[in-house]
């Protein structure tokens, strides 16, 4: 049985945690229990981003193996650590890092269709969507135009790249994951 | 495989002589048993594992609601098999990490055996035989798997010559259990399949405690084939895991070696789908399962699945195996989406009907368009 940290029932009791969520972050080593305690006062987790961080760490290390504090030490969750912006905008930073490695084929095909909208180049004018965790099987284009004109321009773009292939790799994309 | 022994049997008031409960006192005489009123259940509540705790309690009762229900994957916005179920048992003496039932008996925990067959069997003449020309697919592995208890209850020795003597209904009987024997004297007369979930030997040791093993289940699906049953097969839940393809290859090819596939009915496919519920229970109760580390999204019906475009390459993957493995066998998907049956399939059924048929009604797949495994 792993020993407690002092600090973490402490943090708990400052961020009113849930028994249920304390005792899982107690049943961890306690490397583990105090990599995460300087993650959590750094960005002051509460429960729900908490629990978030619970989930993907465990999570990584029954996938991959090690440790909860080699997983915060990988250069991808250091780096978002130390970008000198405001708590929100870091703990967004460290949760994609975080999330980018649990789940490596979602964020791996996010950003090849990241890319692929970007081959596009259809304008400010158009937004391409795609459906939620990628249910479903339709892509949402929307355009937001002032003038026929403007329609005329978006319309020919966007029929250019379907003729280039760009569209249809966009497509392939989705169905190959 | 060992086989159930519970701990202690409750017997509600006045089922002391049903059939089913004499016939289980006999073969456990030296068991506790306590007659309970209706109704009256000890708590499991204050117990670190109450749901693991139910099990070992076998609870004799009476069931006062109506037997014959539609299969739960008929939700709105997935495609529908058609598929009718019936419990004569609540929950299950063994315990897959990734069962449903952790989370859809959590409350009501204890091992139920209801007691009233004739009512059951009652109540499904009075449907099927008023609707002769209909087609009817019923299986008993809902709440709980359809043989684990069979050789202490002896349920398939009323179930199967039910079923044998009605020509448009089917039975299917669900196991992940080698425990067939009580259907080895039995004349099924076609209109019974009995149906192995199947996962990957190093699934099913990892996840799927108490089971039966890979070989063991394909020894019994073998001893059920020369007694003249169809088999059925279900790659439900599917696994998503590092080596998946070689588990999976080797799996089908282990599977259709063994067993002639003129004698299998359906086979199906269905991604592993958990409810938020179920994932914190199976954290809890089984902290060191992988099954909850896959790619896994939540999908519009609010339970998660492995992400769309991986599901897909697995299901085409799988489906392209077991057609050329058995090329004349239905192969359907079980909840999932219109689309995603389009992207596996080409096209989704036009209507539950369609797919109740297909099933029903072997069609031929043309070999050439099929990879090998």
């Amino acid at each position: 049985m792993p020993s407690t940290l002092p600090a973490v029932g402490l943090y708990a009791e400052q961020k009113r945690l849930s028994q249920a969520t304390l005792a899982r972050w107690r049943s961890w080593p306690t490397t583990d229990q105090q990599a995460l305690l300087t993650v959590a006062q750094e960005l002051r987790l509460g429960e729900n981003h908490l629990r978030d961080f619970l989930d993907w760490l465990e999570e990584i290390v029954l996938r991959d193996g090690g440790s909860i504090a080699a997983v915060l030490q990988q250069p991808a969750v250091r780096r978002a650590l130390k970008l000198g912006r405001s708590r929100n905008d870091k703990l967004k930073a460290v949760k994609d890092a975080l999330r980018r490695l649990r789940y490596p084929e979602i964020a791996r095909l996010e950003h090849e269709l990241q890319t692929c909208v970007k081959a596009l180049a259809l304008g400010p004018q158009v937004r391409v969507a795609f459906p939620p965790a990628f249910e479903g099987d339709e892509v949402t284009l929307e355009v937001r135009v002032k003038s026929a004109k403007d329609l005329d321009a978006v319309v020919s773009r966007i029929r250019q790249r379907l003729t280039d292939g760009t569209f249809q790799r966009l497509f392939e994309l989705l169905d190959e994951a | 495989m060992h086989h159930y022994q519970p701990q202690d049997i409750l017997i509600e008031r006045g089922e002391e002589n049903a059939p089913v409960v004499r016939r289980v006192l006999q073969r456990l005489p030296q068991l506790p048993v306590r007659l309970v009123d209706r109704g009256s259940r000890p708590s499991t509540e204050s117990l670190v594992d109450p749901f693991g705790a139910g099990k070992k309690t076998l609870l004799f009762t009476r069931n006062r609601s109506r037997f014959l229900e539609h299969c739960p994957a008929g939700t709105p916005g997935l495609v529908c098999c058609n598929y009718l179920v019936v419990s004569l048992i609540s929950n299950c003496p063994m315990d897959c990490s990734y069962c449903f039932l952790q989370d859809y008996l959590a409350n009501n925990p204890l091992l139920t055996v209801y007691t009233n067959v004739d009512d059951l069997l009652g109540e499904l003449a009075a449907v099927v035989d008023r609707q002769p020309w209909k087609q009817f697919r019923i299986g008993t592995g809902e709440l709980s798997d359809s043989l684990a208890l069979d050789p202490l209850l002896g349920f398939s020795a009323e179930l199967v010559p039910f079923f044998a003597q009605r020509d448009n209904v089917l039975l299917e009987l669900k196991t992940k259990t080698d425990c067939v024997e009580g259907l080895l004297e039995l004349d099924p007369q076609g209109r019974t399949v009995v149906s192995w979930t199947i996962t990957p030997a190093e699934i099913t040791e990892a996840e799927e405690h108490g089971t039966a093993s890979f070989a063991e289940r394909l020894d019994a699906a073998r001893q059920v084939e020369r007694a003249g049953y169809r088999l059925g097969f279900h790659f439900d839940p599917l696994i998503e895991y590092p080596d998946w393809q070689a588990g999976y290859g080797r799996t089908i090819e282990r599977l259709f070696s063994a067993i002639d596939p003129r004698h299998v009915a359906w086979l199906s496919l269905g991604s592993l789908r958990l409810t938020p519920a179920l994932r914190a229970t199976m954290r809890r109760r089984f902290p060191h399962t992988r099954l909850l580390s896959g790619e896994q999204v939540r999908c519009a019906d609010g339970k998660w699945r492995t992400f769309q475009p991986r599901r897909v390459k697995m299901y085409r993957t799988l489906s392209r195996w077991l057609r050329r493995a058995a090329p004349s066998v239905p192969v359907y998907m079980c909840m999932e989406t219109a689309p995603v049956w389009e992207k596996v399939f080409g096209q989704a059924p036009g209507c539950d009907k369609d797919l109740a048929h297909t099933i029903l009604s072997p069609s031929l797949t043309d070999p050439a368009t099929i990879d090998a495994p």
